[in-house]
């Protein structure tokens, strides 16, 4: 509930045109790097059947053995290999990623542009913003996963109530700010429809901002979908990266030699995968709109 | 509208909101499936008669209709009097007064560490703008930013107890130890190291990330330029004016984690088996003790509200431009 | 709760009478010495922490949280009128002698001599009176039922106590006299609450061989020695417990040396890691918690004996113990007892036999019409969710082995991992089976006393919900239940055995259940410190009899 990202100073223009050229350079280098990750787990992750030595859920060698010609990164408790598990683990953690990140930015931005078009209304919307996010989140997970059972779906259907929040407040700032432009006021008085101006006039303006979120939360939702796994609260059946490590932990890899096949790649490749998306939304967002950092 | 309206329509907000949270931690634990009943009954009750399950059920308040729990509830929280946790036997205030120094030790620690870390590291980023330093030190930053904080402390412990042997893995003290003085404290500091290592290493980039750019943006201000175009040295204007400038919505970020001070450890906690209050209420929620539960929900919920009314009040202050 | 503790019967962590080898298993240096049982390593230490990996509230025999190791650690600070013996048999202990009348109502009880509690006043058959009143007349619990029964305790003279019961019950000695701890009346008769009493100088005083000197629930707890302790010094001057929020962090603390043994069965492929470390070795041995395959049978078609017998033979539970406990559990029996347990029937026989299991499905009618690998139950696929805890790794493999070979016989599983409070409620809501359930097919275990009483085999299986407390499958059949009361209330050995063996070969037949195996209990420690270790058949080393000096035990 802060107005931080509301009352963040204005640069002149002067300082946005010099500081804009300088921050270009780096920032579409490092949005390229992080397109380029993108890119690669998601060629990965569709060509996960042809890359992947074993299916993932083949007892396809001797369990807990080390990486050998046979398998790159040794085998799990069951005797699963662990690269072909890391290849479709791309799958499953870009999916729940995407698809949570992309639910949030849909609740997210729908709230905020209620929020922000309609004073009255997004009062009290945002109240309700301000309530999921100082709610104990593992309760509201347990709960939620009770009542929806355990399924990727269900997974990203809890990513996305989760995440959903912060969106909905930097979409909001984003139309307050638009709502009493000009073009916007004078759309109004020549008798425009609400419908038509948020339609026309509103949404265009916020989607890209909308956008940028998106690639950010799907960082975070790839971080979280870990972070539930790992705490027996998402599905440890599902072959993501973050079973993977909630195996590795039950089966006490972290102490053995093991920890350097069997958690080294999944942790790497969940702080790549997040890095990338990072990265990208980081490069959007600060060519978009470079004022609205999300706190 | 004047500014002491303003305020006073904001703490209202602030109320509502309140109410309505700490009604939902209310029912939070009632919503989720299982019964706390085997806590309170021990482990015999599956061999219980229905009558001593009604008996236990009535002791513990939970025959009540839900809205007579309810009062009770708001009761327990305006008197301060939260009762008994089912499973210890032990009032609640004095679990959650234990725990709280554990937890604030492990955040506020890391929050100094990672606000002095952070703010020079950005400052200096900013500084050296598009630099080989800046692109370099974003990455990381980003990079830890995406960093599981799980796996970060596991290997911490894998590494730094396990293999090399240098650091307790876990706990706050020695148990058992009886230390005093100065052995004490340095017993409690050993403990300490790995939790506050991982939460601070994983904390360092928000505030990097905002103090990165909140430089930026200052040190794109005309004043800045003016003061650079009199002769001014570089240094000395970044040191007397940009930074000291800056700092000022870093700070809101830092009141914003304040408030995360308090619950928001749950996992570091776990793998560092840490008695801190995130602990206490992973362990309630697991078992379902509804008292401890709500207890440890409501310091949570209040502490953030708190942490943001706080960055509100504060950022009008602090910045004088804002300032209507 | 990691297992849930079912006591209607037993005592936390004791087996009844193995006549087997006993369970202490020899280190490297192979020690195997059925006298003490020790595993191998120094005989007695000045300190020794153990690490824990549950809440365990406060210490009293009122307050205490889990069966194990919660009552084991109450049990280091409290006595009772019998002990459990290293075969799991009850012997006497703070009495000396116990006498029952041929009519089983009555028992008198001789005290031991000088028996003196922590603070130095002598424990007399006043204390033993008073306990039973005191529990009886106390909050519902483990000992206010296990002395239910009893109608009237009155202490004759110093160490004299007659207890009269209102019904002969074949398990008094072990489910009572071996189970209630004794309390000093000098303290608690002033206690009215005795649920939220605090832990203090004078809540803490037993008679045991330890005293709970430090006490801070979900840290730690520190426990001194009772030098005057009346069956010797304990061999361990100080224990010191510690709280760990998870196994892998009680593991890695075992490692670095910052802890020397815990009170939790380490991970089958710990076992060997340990061991290769060359400062500690495991304690193993096999241990009486089961772990089942169980169905609502009130669900078509789990209500047809024929079907239910058909999972069973398709389940390969051999296979279930080499792949996931790497051998390190028994194969389970199909008549529920363990094969260590006296009371174990060999003429039941255990057979994974898929096509067996095919035939008898045909035989039903349930035939994969359309052949896509699922038989079909009128029209619709045979398929079932199978619900398992979400914290019990090795169960969740447990799951998906039993789901690819139930579909190697045309039944289709689909794996549901859940939280563990959810699994309780859908397996059994309210911890009452009066209440129904709300599930196809679950993993669930239960725990080392369901074996170690033979009486609690009745309560499985009996459809009464009074004797049929732990029916979870919601089984119900007139046979079965006759049997079941029957072995209720048999005070004659002999008689008893007989009912034993035919309940167990018509569990195996009619399959109200599916026992699948019995981890072995594996504890790791550094023989260094302390590794006198002395097991009790079906319940493992971590109880009080291991600190207890050799000339001392039961």
């Amino acid at each position: 509930m802060t107005t931080t990202v509301s009352t963040d100073p204005e640069p002149g223009p002067a300082a946005v045109v010099r500081r804009g050229r300088r921050l270009r350079d780096h920032t579409t280098a490092l949005g390229a790097i992080g397109g380029v990750i993108v890119l690669v787990l998601v060629t990965v992750a569709v060509l996960a059947p042809v890359l992947a030595p074993y299916d993932p859920a083949e007892r396809a060698g001797t369990p807990f053995s080390s990486p050998s010609p046979d398998h790159l990164l040794g085998t799990n408790d069951v005797g699963q290999d662990l690269l072909s598990e890391m290849i479709y683990g791309t799958r499953v953690s870009l999916t729940v990623g995407i698809v949570a990140a992309a639910a949030a930015m849909l609740i997210g931005t729908v709230v905020g542009l209620i929020g922000g078009y309609f004073p009255r209304l997004g009062a009290v919307a945002m109240r309700g913003v301000d309530v999921v996010l100082i709610l104990p989140f593992l309760p509201l997970l347990i709960v939620l996963a009770a009542y929806l059972g355990r399924s990727i779906v269900n997974t990203v259907i809890i990513i996305a109530i989760l995440i959903w929040a912060p969106t909905a407040r930097v979409i909001r700032a984003q139309v307050l700010s638009l709502a009493n432009r000009d073009y916007i006021v004078a759309a109004r008085s020549m008798g425009a429809g609400h419908g038509y101006v948020l339609w026309r006039h509103v949404l265009p303006k916020t989607m890209l901002l909308a956008i940028g979120e998106f690639v950010a939360a799907t960082s975070g939702a790839i971080l979280l979908e870990s972070s539930l796994s790992f705490l027996g609260l998402g599905d440890p059946l599902q072959e993501s990266w973050g079973s993977t490590l909630y195996w590795a932990q039950a089966r006490g890899a972290f102490l053995t030699p093991a920890w350097k096949w069997w958690v080294l790649p999944p942790g790497l490749l969940i702080m790549f995968s997040a890095l990338g998306f990072a990265l990208l939304g980081y490069a959007l967002e600060q060519r978009i709109n470079p004022r609205l950092r999300r706190s | 509208m004047n500014a002491r309206r303003l305020g006073l329509a904001r703490l209202g907000q602030y109320a509502i909101v309140l109410v309505v949270a700490v009604s939902l931690n209310f029912a939070l634990p009632r919503l989720m499936p299982g019964s706390p009943l085997a806590l309170i009954a021990g482990v015999e009750v599956g061999e219980m008669s229905p009558e001593e399950r009604a008996a236990v059920t009535a002791d513990a308040g939970l025959d009540q209709p839900l809205v007579v729990q309810y009062l009770t509830y708001w009761k327990s929280i305006l008197t301060l009097d939260f009762g008994y946790s089912f499973r210890q036997g032990t009032p609640i205030e004095e679990l959650v007064l234990e725990r709280v120094p554990w937890t604030l030790l492990l955040t506020l620690t890391a929050l100094v560490v990672s606000a002095v870390v952070g703010i020079a590291l950005g400052a200096f980023a900013a500084w050296r703008r598009g630099g080989a330093w800046d692109v370099s030190s974003l990455t990381v930053m980003i990079a830890l930013e995406s960093t599981p904080q799980f796996w970060l402390g596991m290997l911490f412990i894998a590494l730094f107890s396990v293999s090399l042997g240098w650091l307790p893995s876990f706990g706050a003290t020695t148990a058992g130890a009886d230390l005093t003085g100065l052995a004490w404290l340095a017993d409690v500091a050993e403990h300490a190291v790995l939790p506050v290592l991982t939460l601070s290493i994983l904390s360092i980039p928000a505030v990097y990330l905002s103090m990165r750019y909140s430089t930026l943006s200052v040190l794109g201000e005309d004043y800045i330029r003016t003061a650079q175009a009199k002769g001014l040295r570089p240094r000395a204007v970044m040191l007397h004016h940009v930074v000291r400038t800056a700092l000022l919505p870093v700070t809101t970020v830092l009141a914003l984690r304040l408030g995360w001070a308090f619950g928001g450890t749950v996992v570091i906690e776990t793998v560092f088996s840490y008695p801190g209050l995130g602990r206490l209420m992973y362990d309630a929620v697991s078992a379902r003790d509804y008292p401890v539960m709500q207890a440890t929900f409501l310091v949570f919920t209040v502490a953030v509200l708190l942490a943001n009314l706080l960055a509100d009040s504060l950022y009008p202050r602090l910045d004088p431009r804002t300032r209507v | 709760m990691y297992e849930r503790r079912i006591t209607r019967a037993g005592a936390p962590a004791i087996g009844l009478a193995a006549v087997l080898a006993l369970g202490a298993c020899g280190s490297d240096d192979g020690t195997e010495d059925a006298g003490s049982a020790g595993a191998g390593g120094a005989t007695t230490a000045e300190s020794l922490r153990i690490g824990i990996m549950s809440e365990e509230g406060n210490l009293t025999p009122h307050t205490y949280a889990t069966g194990f190791p919660g009552l084991n650690l109450t049990m280091l600070s409290y006595d009772s009128l019998m002990q459990i013996d290293e075969n799991g048999q009850p012997q006497p202990w703070l009495a000396e002698t116990v006498e029952g009348s041929a009519d089983g109502l009555s028992y008198t009880i001789g005290l031991a001599d000088g028996v003196t509690w922590h603070d130095g006043e002598a424990l007399t058959a006043d204390d033993v009176a008073f306990s039973v009143q005191y529990y009886q007349a106390g909050p519902p619990g483990r000992f206010a039922t296990a002395l239910g029964n009893i109608t009237q305790a009155v202490a004759q003279d110093e160490s004299t106590v007659v207890l009269t019961l209102a019904a002969p019950d074949p398990s008094f000695e072990l489910r009572t006299l071996a189970d209630v701890p004794i309390l000093p009346e000098h303290v608690w008769s002033g206690v009215a609450d005795p649920d939220v009493a605090p832990f203090d100088e004078t809540t803490n005083v037993g008679s045991g061989p330890y005293r709970l000197v430090e006490s801070d629930p979900g840290v730690s707890y520190s426990f001194e020695a009772n030098p005057e302790y009346f069956r010797g010094e304990p061999k361990v001057d100080e224990l010191v417990v510690v709280q760990f929020a998870d196994e892998a962090g009680a593991t890695a603390a075992l490692r670095s040396g910052e802890i020397d043994t815990m009170m939790r069965s380490v991970s089958p492929e710990q076992i060997d890691v340990l061991r290769g470390t060359g400062t500690l070795d495991v304690v193993e041995a096999p241990e009486y918690t089961t772990t089942l395959l169980v169905f609502d049978t009130a669900v078509a078609p789990f209500d047809q004996a024929e079907f239910r017998r058909a999972v069973a033979l398709a389940v390969d539970r051999q296979r279930l113990v080499d792949d996931v406990f790497l051998g390190a559990a028994v194969v389970g029996n199909a008549g529920w007892v363990h094969p260590d347990s006296p009371w174990y029937d060999e003429s039941v026989e255990t057979v994974h036999d898929p096509e067996e299991a095919a035939g008898l499905l045909d035989g039903l009618g349930l035939t994969d019409s359309d052949s896509d690998g699922i038989r079909e139950l009128d029209g619709a696929p045979l398929s079932f969710e199978l619900l398992v805890a979400s914290n019990n790794a090795l169960r969740m493999r447990l799951a998906e082995l039993i789901g690819e070979q139930l579909g190697e016989v045309g039944i289709d599983i689909e794996v549901s991992s859940v939280e563990m409070q959810t699994l309780d409620d859908a397996v059994w809501p309210g911890y009452d089976v009066a209440q129904g359930r709300n599930y196809e097919l679950a993993m669930w275990g239960w725990s080392a006393p369901s074996q170690a009483d033979i009486g609690q085999m009745a309560s499985l299986v009996a459809t009464d919900p009074a004797i049929g407390n732990l029916n979870i499958t919601g089984y119900s059949d007139p046979g079965t239940d006759a049997l079941a009361a029957q072995l209720d209330t048999e005070l004659d050995t002999t008689a008893r055995e007989q009912v034993a063996d035919e309940l167990q070969q018509r569990i195996a037949e009619e399959v109200p259940f599916v026992s699948l195996l019995h981890p072995n209990g594996a504890y790791g420690y550094n023989p260094d410190v302390f590794g006198d270790w002395v097991s009790i058949t079906g319940s493992g080393p971590m109880t009080k009899l291991s600190f207890i000096p050799g000339d001392g035990q039961p």
